[in-house]
């Protein structure tokens, strides 16, 4: 049984929690509030929900922001850049916990003490880089620079360095390759690592802002979704219900994308594949 | 198939953990590998199946020199001192796995695999996770691994190490069964003497890296090669009495009274080591011989064990329950012909007549 002061504790602390929760998911729940009110509703603050569910706005910002075409490019680049980014990070981890050749380590630490260079910093060298492979203001050009990732290497690698070599040994010993050995064995295993790492980067793809409005300055045709948000707030007007439904758009995929992977998450992390 | 063995030595920065180890493995024979934790038996087997270089030397399966060979071209199967499971793989998955390398069909290696399953006693946990298992159930699940692929050399690391005893009696016989049916090569890892002879065609006895005696297991229980084999091979341990070889007599230091041995190549006043297996010793009533006092005895099965004391030596026999003396009785002690072996005191080698 329990007693009262464990009681009393217990909820205090799901009380604690769910102020945190409720801090977190205000934002998002005023915005897609807002975003089924008409406008009058929205600015007059008379009733908090809204009267009835107003399907409108989501389809004159669809329309009126071009979208579609932002959607569209928003996908392809996350999914390409997530793709590549989980193709160079296993082969990386792999090569670096697993294979053996000289300056292993070293090289590692040098990638490693990279990740402190600003991200803006970089922002210059890879506008360079990306006007002399002629990219600029094409699609590749938001693909190109995030295929890979010491911090999501750094990652796998930990993972990776977990697993004892007997696997390996096994392995081989059942006539896998090394090739094989990495594929069948080690990816599966980290499986929830990776799930982790996808989203993570999906989520980073999604949303990133100030490379694309460099790059898509050239040629509005290869915006995504987060820019050609906020080109539309500007080209549609005041109309803050129409925004909301813009932001709506935006982020309801990521959602649903964690959602579906929540569970391969919490075994990620709480093994300790990923921390911090 | 035949493995053979050439000066085989492996390095560690400052261990030489297998030390010129020369041996040729009969086709479709079990040999043990027996030997003391730390005296290279894992090491040995580590570099038979290719996932551990060798320093020195040349390892032959037939005629062929696969000593560079890599282990996925050698067609071994290996069970691991630690079992090496996958673990996000279910037990059929694990089974199936070499299979699945080799391409063969999913029906037919589901089908095969579960044959090797119910062959260890495993196929009640078809769909379980390693980490869902006892030790023993993943040892069984190990072996079905290594079997499933019919490997043409199986190689195990000290299978049966954590298995209760009845269990582990019940799976020596079943590999034994297993690997007469096959025919296949086996060496099998163990520092359990009793589990080496009694599954064994074969004994190679190590100590620190260096063969020590390469025999037929009976062989090594009834001709060891030194002191050391004599004394790691059979329970209870063989009895020593340390001592003067002179003139066809052997002086113990523990008492008084001579024990005549016969002619050996030794020089009058070597000091030597007079062995004698416990089921040797001739325990008779008092009489002129070598007099010593029953200090204990124990009985197991249709013979006791009696412990001898004179000065401060001991010796162990085996006695007839019929004839069995009493505690504190006096009785006189003489040698079989058999099972009584001179040793050099120092070096260990064993001296012939
Ligand atoms: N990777 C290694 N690096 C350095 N020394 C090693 C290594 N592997 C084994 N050794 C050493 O080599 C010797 C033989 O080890 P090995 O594992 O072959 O013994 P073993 O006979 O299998 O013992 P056990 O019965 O305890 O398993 C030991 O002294 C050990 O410390
Ligand atoms: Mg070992």
């Amino acid at each position: 049984m329990k007693n009262r002061t464990d009681r009393v504790k217990s909820f205090m602390q799901y009380l604690t929690l769910f102020i945190g929760a409720a801090i977190m998911f205000l934002p998002f729940f005023w915005m897609i509030n807002s975003s089924f009110k008409t406008e009058k509703e929205l600015l007059s603050f008379q009733s908090f929900f809204p009267k009835q569910l107003l399907i409108d706005n989501f389809r004159q910002a669809w329309e009126m922001g071009d979208f579609p075409r932002y959607f569209g490019n928003s996908v392809f680049v996350t999914v390409v850049c997530v793709a590549l980014t989980m193709f160079v990070t296993i082969l990386a981890a792999y090569g670096f916990s697993k294979l053996k050749f000289p300056g292993r380590d070293l090289i590692f630490t040098v990638l490693v003490s990279m990740m402190m260079i600003p991200y803006e910093m970089l922002m210059l060298t890879n506008y360079e880089t990306i006007r002399h492979m002629h990219l600029f203001g094409k699609i590749w050009s938001l693909i190109v620079p995030f295929t890979s990732s010491i911090f999501y290497t750094y990652i796998l690698r930990n993972f990776f360095l977990s697993v004892p070599d007997s696997l390996y040994q096994s392995a081989r010993i059942d006539g896998a390759s090394d090739w094989q050995y990495l594929w069948e064995i080690m990816v599966p295993m980290a499986k929830p690592s990776l799930v982790t790492i996808a989203l993570l980067d999906a989520i980073t793809c999604w949303n990133s802002f100030m490379w694309t409005m460099l790059m898509s300055s050239g040629n509005r045709n290869i915006r995504t979704l987060p820019f050609g948000l906020t080109a539309f707030t500007s080209e549609a007007g005041v109309h803050y219900n129409l925004w909301m439904a813009g932001a709506t758009i935006v982020v309801i995929p990521m959602i649903v994308l964690f959602l579906f992977c929540r569970k391969s998450i919490i075994t990620g992390v709480s093994r300790g594949g990923l921390k911090g | 198939m035949e493995v053979r063995i050439e000066d085989l030595v492996k390095r560690f920065d400052d261990v030489i953990a297998v030390n010129k180890v020369n041996a040729t493995f009969e086709s479709g024979k079990l040999i043990a590998l027996l030997g003391p934790s730390g005296c290279g038996k894992s090491t040995m087997l580590n570099m038979l199946s290719g996932i551990m270089p060798v320093t020195e030397g040349k390892i032959y399966f037939d005629d062929r020199d696969v000593t560079m060979l890599s282990p996925d071209k050698r067609e071994v199967g290996l069970v691991f001192q630690n079992y090496a499971l996958y673990p996000h793989m279910s037990v059929l998955e694990n089974i199936c796995f070499p299979l699945k390398i080799k391409r063969v069909p999913k029906a037919e290696r589901i089908e095969k695999a579960k044959e090797y399953a119910r062959m260890v006693h495993i196929d009640d946990y078809l769909d379980r996770l390693p980490k869902e298992l006892s030790g023993g159930q993943q040892q069984r699940v190990a072996i079905a691994r290594a079997l499933v692929k019919q490997p043409k050399l199986l190689l195990l690391d000290e299978p049966l190490s954590n298995l209760d005893a009845k269990l582990r009696v019940e799976m020596r016989e079943e590999i034994r069964r297993i690997q007469r049916e096959s025919g296949v090569t086996t060496v099998f890892v163990t520092h359990d003497q009793e589990e080496a002879t009694s599954i064994s065609d074969y004994i190679m006895l190590m100590k620190l890296g260096v063969k020590q005696q390469f025999a037929k297991t009976r062989n090594l229980y009834n001709d060891p090669a030194n002191l050391f084999v004599a004394d790691f091979i059979g329970n209870p341990t063989i009895n020593q009495l340390h001592g003067i070889y002179e003139k066809g007599n052997f002086r113990p230091d523990a008492y008084e009274n001579a024990i005549p041995i016969g002619r050996y190549q030794i020089e009058d006043g070597s000091r030597v080591v007079f062995a004698s297996r416990p089921e040797s010793v001739i325990v008779e009533k008092k009489n002129g011989k070598t007099v010593m006092e029953v200090e204990e005895t124990y009985v197991s099965g249709k013979d006791t064990l009696c412990v001898l004391k004179a000065g401060d030596g001991r010796l162990r026999a085996y006695v007839d329950n019929d004839s069995a003396p009493q505690e504190k009785d006096l009785v006189s002690v003489s040698f079989r012909d058999r099972g009584v072996f001179v040793f050099n005191e120092e070096s260990g080698e064993r001296y012939y007549e």
